[in-house]
């Protein structure tokens, strides 16, 4: 891999109470690739995306996103230099309509939000915008709905919509398939894969279905203990000892 | 704007055609009650005692808490703040006209001009802590500010300029206003008010910043997540509620002319709060609704029954939230939601039969 650096993490480390969460990572995310970061349970992926996307303060070390030190930015920031994030558990507005979700979304980048004497319908922009999201994610007759009326696998496309709506240039993405009818679960990855590849976009991805990581990702990135233990291809961390062992359990075997 | 652009926007016109009606009706109320009692059009006109001049006292007494519980819902019912020292708002407002009128014979123009800047500040004092806490705690440490404003208003020390525990009394009011001579005047003066304080929180719950102080209250996280820095925009709800409430405190001054220590207490919070509970929380038209209940409730039983008016007052409120849990207004909107949608499954289901 050859293009440039997007995201990077200089030992970057965060310790609750006892507890060394994340144990010096030093990652490099290169631009428009999909990479995953698996681990068991507890290994500290989600608490390295949110030292990513600013939600936590890292205990020590560094975060560079294109090459800029954004370390300590608080959340409402690092979404404005194009970094956006969606969580494991779906975390949306529930009583407001699916439309009005994806609209503050895309609002939030605008400099209008402090013009409190006019008409919210008045701003076609964030509209149109909110529109070619909506269409994006297929929830145009699910627009007027209320948010907590969706159902689960619509609720995470929603959240995905939110976070494309600011047209971002990383996308963290914990887990999108959480809680997702098998079924349906194709249908997201295939979105996300979509995505990323048509308006050049890098997605970090914390995924547990391993089917999905191997067939979809460029790179992997495996954590355990709050370590990186292993980063390559998926051909490459399917045939890793350590990773059958930590991770996999030797159940894994990659079908080529 | 087409259909597509806006789905959340309501049906404007049939909500502004019940506002109208009642506007009217507000406007030839005083004439028609006059007219009841057989005073002429001119006797009502030239502010002569009689019924009409005592609804209007009334009617006035409803704007006022209208204008005050509006002020309520944009912080808790739109930003999802509980504030449990709104009261301070609204006192700060009515003692402070009042000691300007009274101490510093100060013209109504330049009272106001302090009130407006005194409730800034006072939005900014409320504002300080917001960083740092959240939910109950904010309810409590507005309490505590709230109460030190109490305690102040009430002391000996301030007690030349604020009457201490007796309260302020005999502010002087401008001739032109003076409830007492003019007014049927003041009962037009507190419509427009009412109808400029409302129609501005209309628009602000509809702009851009109100639909993010909504967003605050539905997920304050996903908010900030979103790219909002939300404390400016609960910056902005508080000034723009500690304003209004101000303004319905000076109101409230210029029509009584006395202001108890009472308005400033955790009572009068308390009467904003269950004001918008009756009415319907975060609907805007809810307070309106509200205040006219609430005022009209405690005038009616207090007549009719007296000491014992309280209880059956209280038996009554916690009916309205048991049985209307969305106040009023919001049920209002739930089951004509609801009844629309039932009778479009009936038309179906009726064509389906033939």
């Amino acid at each position: 891999m050859d293009s440039e650096i997007i995201f990077e993490t200089e030992d970057l480390r965060k310790v609750f109470g006892g507890l060394v969460a994340v144990n010096d990572v030093s990652i490099k995310v290169h631009k428009n690739t999909l990479h995953a970061i698996i681990g068991p349970n507890g290994a500290g992926k989600t608490t390295f995306f949110n030292l990513l996307s600013g939600n936590l303060e890292p205990t020590s070390g560094k975060v560079f996103f294109k090459g800029k030190d954004i370390t300590n930015q608080p959340v409402h920031r690092t979404i404005h230099f194009g970094i956006g994030r969606s969580f494991q558990i779906t975390n949306i507005f529930p009583n407001l309509t699916v439309f009005e979700n994806i609209r503050l979304a895309s609002q939030a980048m605008g400099r209008d939000n402090f013009k409190f004497y006019r008409r919210t319908g008045s701003f076609q922009s964030y509209a149109n915008r909110s529109w070619e999201v909506i269409e994006l994610v297929g929830l145009v007759d699910r627009a007027t709905t209320p948010a907590r009326m969706l159902p689960h696998g619509d609720q995470r496309k929603l959240e995905l919509g939110m976070i494309l709506a600011p047209d971002p240039e990383v996308l963290l993405l914990d887990e999108p398939t959480a809680g997702m009818a098998a079924e349906q679960v194709p249908e997201l990855i295939t979105l996300i894969q979509g995505i990323q590849q048509a308006g050049d976009k890098t997605v970090m991805l914390v995924e547990h279905n391993m089917n999905v990581v191997m067939s979809v990702s460029d790179v992997i990135t495996v954590m355990h203990q709050g370590a990186v233990l292993a980063e390559g291809s998926p051909s490459e961390i399917a045939a890793n000892e350590t990773v059958q062992t930590a991770y996999l359990g030797g159940l894994y075997q990659l079908d080529l | 704007m087409t259909e597509k652009t806006s789905p959340t926007v309501n049906s404007f016109v049939s909500q502004n055609r019940g506002l109208i009606l009642s506007l009217l009706a507000l406007v030839v109320l005083p004439f028609i009650v006059g007219l009841f009692e057989g005073a002429s059009l001119g006797a009502v006109w030239q502010n002569e005692s009689g019924t009409s001049k005592f609804v209007q006292g009334l009617a006035i007494e409803i704007f006022i808490l209208a204008i005050y519980a509006l002020s309520y819902d944009l912080i808790f019912g739109i930003t999802g703040l509980l504030s449990f020292g709104h009261s301070m708002f609204f006192a700060a407002g009515a003692y402070l006209s009042g000691i300007l009128l009274k101490s510093f014979d100060l013209s109504l123009g330049m009272t106001l001009v302090w009130v407006l800047v005194i409730a800034v500040v006072n939005a900014f004092l409320f504002g300080i802590v917001l960083p740092r806490v959240k939910g109950i705690t904010f309810a409590l440490v507005t309490l505590g500010l709230g109460s030190v404003f109490h305690i102040v208003i009430m002391s000996r020390e301030v007690g030349d300029y604020t009457g201490a525990d007796v309260g302020l009394q005999a502010v002087p009011v401008p001739e032109f206003i003076n409830p007492a001579t003019h007014r049927l005047t003041f009962y037009f003066v507190a419509i427009v008010l009412l109808l400029v304080v409302y129609f501005i929180y209309k628009r602000f719950v509809d702009s851009p910043t109100g639909r993010v102080c909504v967003a605050i209250r539905e997920n304050e996280d996903r908010a900030k997540m979103l790219g909002f820095n939300t404390f400016y925009f609960k910056i902005v709800a508080l000034v723009l509620s500690s304003v209004t409430a101000a303004l319905a405190g000076t109101l409230h001054t210029l029509y009584q002319p006395i202001v108890s220590p009472n308005t400033a207490g955790l009572g009068f919070t308390v009467t904003a709060l269950l004001i918008i509970l009756i009415g319907g929380v975060g609907t805007l038209n809810g307070a309106l609704v509200g205040a006219a209940v609430y005022r009209l409730l405690d005038f009616g039983l207090r007549r009719y029954l007296g000491e014992s008016a309280s209880f059956i007052n209280g038996a009554i409120y916690i009916l309205i939230v048991l049985y209307l849990p969305f106040g009023i207004v919001g049920t209002w909107r739930m089951q004509s939601a609801k009844i629309t949608e039932g009778r479009k499954r009936l038309l179906k289901l009726l064509k389906l039969e033939k």
